[in-house]
């Protein structure tokens, strides 16, 4: 230990610490001051910024005693005497801060930025952000706000749009109602929560992808002074899982492990350290099975070797098929003019979200209570029930706010169900946070995917047939692999009408950390089939590519072939929207070669029509409770993500009230104090949850304009609530809110209403025609321009066009964040995510070399929202956190085959797989003549 | 038992030699931090003392004399571009530097430690559970390397951008033990031995670099990355040509060591690219492959012939 002298925030501390430890321990440990974020440990991802003596440095690498009688400023010490500073002003204005995990390294990177370049062009902002990785936003709104500071610092009298009066408030962009906090650094993520007398737990994991477990010695961890608990997995025998036909899990190993990074043993010790000193303390003989590492090793009898599961039905390790046929293929495919076939290949990939997975638990008279950072705290809720076997009545689970999910956080995790069961038997909470490693090796991500698919079409360029097998990647576990499985089929039967449709989707499990739901969840990969074999299809054609798809898309009010029930649909007004932004007409087929313009389009479900678990809850329950003082509680057990669904429940209520946003407070994602709502997944929170709050807010409306009717002898039917008053439509009676309130409260007291959402009945009655069914589906479009350099194969995304119908932004700024979000996380599976192995272990587990796009990579992005009302989505709502990511990726490879000729098959796209299919191709012969590159000598 | 961890501070070079050599051989320097504290993160860097040059002034100072330009270690990679000599006569090291890591990271990342920035590999750069998962490869105290089968050879690649700029301008380094103060030229210290890329002592401290002035130096700079900011290199290629017609051209990412080939006028460029293929020694051992690396050496170089013969003197 020694003695370390430091100025934090003007404040000047004294603090003993360990001689090696990092300034971003200090900062929370020692000090408290949780704004500062762990997002890698390995200074590649930005969130830990702080300022050293006014400069900005990654604290998660800076040694702390290099701080001596240093001077730091963190997040918390931006603001002077509660002011926020502009930047911070405008961040959250801008909608610059969605999940706000990397709030804080933006800001003081960009703080240090300005201050030092105080007329900088977009371009050096974006190069001065570039070492801070943003998953939510895609860049834009945050570039936007620093640019914008700059702007106003430059031209004092600058004056921006003043926000509208709160007679405005569905349609109107506003920033999160948390937006402030996030910006502050007072927002408290599960890492941040602290507690007097809490004991850290850490895993042992296995090395092997497939080993029998023989034999685990734990007592010299055991022995270990301040060791309070050394679990192994018999303790927790139960098994679980997302879904309820797929319980294939346990919260550790027991008897066998099924891939490199499972969890074998936890201890929960009185410091992190010596939790995972005494992991290393635990012998482990393991007997190596057989590994299946690929689909092909999966899907194949297996011989001799043992299964990963012994429940599978055959000699091998397919976990699950689903296929579903509609109409003749074959027949189909045959009768057409023309037909188009490939092969597809599809790398892993991860959620990439920036806060690592975090929890912390405690028993007491009422039972556990689990701060965790879920997406579905309901899931959770059911599965602790099980696991731990107590009453569903004896479980609190809270969520607090959560550095972005995309999915990775929606399945019960086994490091939730352990400090549980550690909280429990050692009487104290047990916290646990997960590195940036293991948050990769608990995965969850895309499943690696092969494709094949055929489309057939007229000549007139109506689409006849689309006939597909696939086989996904499952790793070592369910997950939400049986609606992957399906999703990848039955996620084709729109945007464009088609009478036949086939699929064969074959789920097996492999020796690897488990995929699962993310998002654009299961139709990514199958939609970039499709769009792809689109692209081709209108060469053979020779028909424009938008062209093709115009004359496919689907109306609004009709029935696919599987019986989904489209209602709205902006296919057609999304697409035009991006061909007229990027000039379509005029520049594609009119550019220089390496120079390329690419199309694709997309759907998705609005919230799956049937619950996970099946029972007659309704979705979404929302509860309104009104006091004397006249303010709102929303309470709503709906998960906000950093996607904003908590300001969308406020807004909508506010709406249907027609009072300002300041008199809500919304209480979400706490399963003993929120009606349950099934939360953050399949893109439903808007419609359903937004439904039940709209309903909500109607019944109190009721409640307030009866008792005020009954009380003046005015029909309630005359009484409308505006602009924070209750008018009748004479104007003889003008009561305030609170006059109002006083009114409805009156020998009563505080008025609780409920809303609910309950989807209609909806779809066929085959076997799977529950698969993505939804009571609306939202549509879109995009455009991407590319350049390749045909010497490197390397491709440069220039701009990304974006059209998406997502019936009506409530909240535009929100959805405008959502799509970009999207745009840019689509990019990167395109041109540079993948998850790659060797021998079972996963190879690329940080920041560093799984290769989220920086800022420098993101092109810029045109948004461009298009709502087609939706007769049932709250105020014609309907989703845009998801499908706006399908449409992208097919973009981005058919603007390649469009710049070079090159027909993308493999994501990510590879360079070198270019550069071969170049070689490959009469197109390059031109370069050829101009360029020889001499024969690899050996 | 467990070594007692140990942080120093030294505030001149004279106190850095006294106190390297008064400790066991298990100590580090530490400059900016960027790269070690990361290994040390992964457990790859476990020296229980580290020795801080943060503080020493000395090995921050940029001088020049008649021939020479001095630029003091601790110079951070950021602060390069401030320095007006830098950007009439060395360019490229400007572009080097910048092509480090991210904005932030060279705040705090410096010249010299760049220059030492340890060796990469995908099969290396993991954490403790990882390595003793996959078998512990050579460079980290195992008896294969991972990437090639070999039980001999470590190929772990270099990785210094700034190291390849300043090969090419043919840049000394001066660094002092407690023997006193030694000139080297830089492409000198490294060993082309992967588990031990640098030849120096570990107690020998880099005070400068040294770059030869108005050598009217004529540079290309290309690195190869999947995306624009953050990653290390897979290839770097810095083709440099001064008033004489001396043609220098160094490669990094591809090799254990910098890849340096002399050039003069009369030698044909083909046969430069050739001779930089043959002494590559890269293997697949991250995200581009060897084979596509090899290529774009091909590339990169001859586009660099290109733009230099095109210039105008």
């Amino acid at each position: 230990m020694d003695k370390l002298k430091i100025t934090v925030n003007q404040n000047e501390h004294e603090l003993l610490i360990g001689v090696h430890d990092t300034l971003s321990s200090v900062l929370r440990k020692h000090l408290g001051l949780t704004g500062t974020k762990i997002g890698c440990e390995q200074g590649s991802c930005g969130a830990c910024t702080v300022l050293l003596n006014d400069q900005p440095v990654l604290s998660c690498i800076t040694p702390a005693l290099r701080c001596h009688n240093a001077n730091i400023t963190t997040i918390e010490g931006l603001a002077q005497q509660g002011e926020l500073e502009l930047l911070q002003i405008k961040f959250v204005e801008k909608g610059a801060i969605q999940c706000g995990f990397c709030t804080s390294g933006m800001v003081l990177t960009s703080y240090d930025f300005i201050k030092k370049n105080p007329n900088a062009t977009v371009d050096e902002i974006k190069l001065a952000l570039s070492g801070n990785l943003c998953r939510c936003t895609g860049y834009k709104k945050i570039i936007e706000a620093v640019s914008e500071t700059i702007h106003i610092q430059n031209h004092p009298g600058y004056q921006t749009l003043p926000n509208k009066t709160s007679k405005d408030i569905v349609g109107v962009g506003r920033p999160y109602i948390e937006a402030t906090k996030k910006v502050r650094g007072s927002a408290e993520f599960a890492d941040d929560i602290q507690m007097k007398n809490v004991l850290h737990c850490t895993f042992l994991r296995s090395p092997y992808p497939h080993a029998t477990i023989e034999a685990i010695d734990k007592t010299a961890a055991e022995s270990l002074n301040g060791v309070k608990y050394v679990l192994t997995g018999e303790e927790l025998p139960i098994q679980f899982g997302v879904l309820p036909i797929s319980q294939d899990e346990t919260a550790l190993a027991i008897h066998k492990v099924r891939y490199a990074g499972e969890i074998v043993a936890a201890v929960a010790a009185e410091s992190e350290e010596l939790a995972i000193k005494a992991c290393e303390l635990i012998k482990v003989r393991y007997k190596p099975l057989h590994p299946f590492l690929e689909i092909d090793d999966s899907l194949n009898d297996i011989g001799t070797n043992e299964k990963i599961h012994s429940h599978t039905k055959f000699n091998n390790n397919i976990h699950k098929k689903a296929e579903l046929r509609f109409g003749d293929q074959q027949l189909a495919l045959s009768n057409s003019d023309v037909r188009s076939k490939m092969n597809f290949e599809f790398r892993g990939v991860n959620h990439g979200f920036t806060e690592p997975h975090a929890a912390i638990a405690y028993w007491d008279d009422n039972g556990l209570t689990i701060h965790t950072a879920t997406q579905v705290p309901h899931y959770l809720h059911r599965a602790l029930a099980k696991v731990l076997e107590v009453p569903l009545s004896k479980v609190r689970v809270i969520k607090p706010y959560i550095g972005g999910g995309f999915g990775g956080k929606s399945d019960p995790f086994p490091h939730e169900i352990i400090i549980s069961f550690l909280a429990k038997k050692t009487g104290r909470p047990v916290k646990v946070r997960l590195n940036r490693e293991e948050v990769f090796l608990c995965n969850h991500g895309r499943h690696p995917s092969v494709i094949t698919m055929e489309i057939g079409a007229t000549n007139e360029g109506k689409l006849t047939a689309i006939d597909t097998g696939i086989a996904i990647d499952g790793g070592a576990y369910g997950s939400f692999g049986v609606v992957t499985s399906y999703y990848n089929g039955v996620l084709l039967q729109a945007p464009y009408e088609i009478d036949n449709l086939g699929f064969k989707t074959l789920r097996v499990y492999t020796n690897k950390p488990q995929s699962g739901a993310m998002r654009g969840h299961g139709a990514v990969n199958s939609r970039f089939a499709m769009e792809t074999l689109m692209d081709e299809l209108a060469i053979k054609l020779n028909i424009d590519p938008c062209e093709l798809r115009l004359k496919n898309f689907m109306t609004s009010n009709v029935f696919t072939i599987g019986k989904f029930r489209i209602t709205s649909n902006g296919s057609r007004e999304s697409l035009l929207k991006v061909m007229e932004q990027s000039g379509w007409k005029e520049r594609h087929g009119n550019l220089s070669f390496g120079h390329g313009l690419g199309v694709g389009c997309g759907f998705f479900i609005s919230g799956s029509a049937l619950p996970i678990i099946w029972n007659e809850l309704p979705q979404s329950t929302v509860h309104l409770k009104v006091d004397f003082d006249g303010r709102i509680l929303i309470s709503s057990g709906s998960s906000d993500i950093g996607q904003g669904s908590d300001t969308m429940l406020a807004m909508i209520v506010a709406e249907v009230l027609s009072i300002s946003m300041d008199k809500i407070y919304v209480l979400a994602g706490d399963t003993l104090m929120t009606p349950v709502d099934l939360g953050s997944y399949s893109s439903r929170v808007t419609f359903m949850a937004g439904n039940a709050a709209k309903t909500a807010a109607e019944n109190l409306k009721h409640e307030i304009v009866t008792a005020i009717a009954k009380k003046f002898n005015i029909e309630a039917a005359e009484l409308n609530c505006y602009d924070e008053k209750i008018v009748s439509n004479n104007k003889t009676l003008e009561l305030s809110w609170n006059e109002a309130i006083d009114c409805v409260t009156a020998n009563r007291g505080a008025i609780t209403v409920s809303g609910k959402y309950i989807s209609p009945k909806l779809g066929g009655d085959f076997k799977g025609a529950g698969a993505g069914l939804s009571p609306s589906y939202s549509f879109g479009a995009v455009i991407a321009e590319v350049k390749v350099d045909v010497e490197t194969g390397l491709v440069k995304v220039i701009n990304i066009w974006g059209a998406h119908d997502c019936g009506k932004a409530i909240n535009p700024l929100a959805v405008e964040g959502q799509l970009e979000g999207s745009w840019h996380m689509g990019m990167g599976q395109a041109l540079s995510e993948q998850m790659t192995y060797f021998n079972g272990l996963l190879l690329n587990s940080n920041f560093l070399n799984y290769k989220i796009p920086t800022s420098m990579d993101t092109p810029p992005i045109y948004t461009n929202i298009i709502e087609s009302e939706d007769p049932e989505g709250p105020f014609g709502a309907k989703e845009c956190g998801e499908g706006a990511l399908h449409p992208v990726i097919p973009a981005i490879a058919n603007a390649i085959y469009n710049a070079i000729g090159v027909r993308i098959t493999k994501l990510p796209i590879n360079p070198e797989d270019i550069l071969n299919q170049l070689n490959q191709t009469a197109t390059t012969t031109m370069i050829k003549e101009n360029f020889s590159i001499e024969s690899e000598i050996q | 038992m467990i070594e007692e961890k140990r942080y120093l501070q030294p505030r001149s070079i004279a106190e850095t030699i006294a106190m390297a050599d008064a400790q066991q051989s298990d100590f580090r320097f530490i400059a900016g931090g960027t790269d070690l504290m990361v290994n040390k993160f992964q457990e790859n860097e476990n020296s229980s003392c580290l020795i801080d040059l943060f503080g020493v002034e000395e090995l921050k100072e940029m001088t020049s004399d008649e021939s020479f330009l001095y630029i003091g270690a601790l110079t951070t990679l950021d602060e390069l571009k401030k320095h007006p000599l830098i950007v009439q006569q060395f360019k490229v090291l400007i572009e080097a530097a910048e092509a480090v890591a991210t904005p932030v990271i060279r705040k705090t990342a410096t010249l010299g430690g760049n220059i030492l920035c340890e060796n990469r590999c995908i099969f290396y750069n993991q954490s403790k559970w990882w390595r003793d998962a996959v078998g512990n490869c050579l460079k980290c105290e195992g008896n294969i390397c991972i990437a090639t089968g070999s039980k001999k050879h470590c190929y772990s690649e270099f990785v210094s951008d700034t190291a390849i700029a300043l090969i090419s301008m043919d840049a000394m380094i001066e660094f002092v033990d407690h023997n006193g103060s030694h000139k080297i030229a830089l492409h000198k210290i490294f060993s082309g031995d992967g588990v031990h890329p640098v030849n120096l002592n570990k107690s020998s401290l880099i005070k400068s670099i040294i770059l030869p002035l108005n050598q009217n130096f004529k540079s290309v700079f290309y690195k190869l990355r999947l995306r624009e900011s953050m990653d290390f290199t897979s290839l770097t290629t810095v083709v440099t040509k001064n008033k004489e017609g001396k043609w220098n051209i160094v490669l990094g990412g591809v090799d254990p060591k910098p890849v340096l080939i002399h050039g003069n006028k009369e030698s044909d460029h083909a046969e430069w690219i050739q001779q930089a293929l043959k002494n590559s020694r890269a293997i697949d051992n991250e995200v581009f492959s060897r084979k596509y690396r090899r290529k774009m050496i091909q590339v990169y170089l001859k586009r660099s012939f290109d733009i230099i013969e095109k210039t105008q003197y």
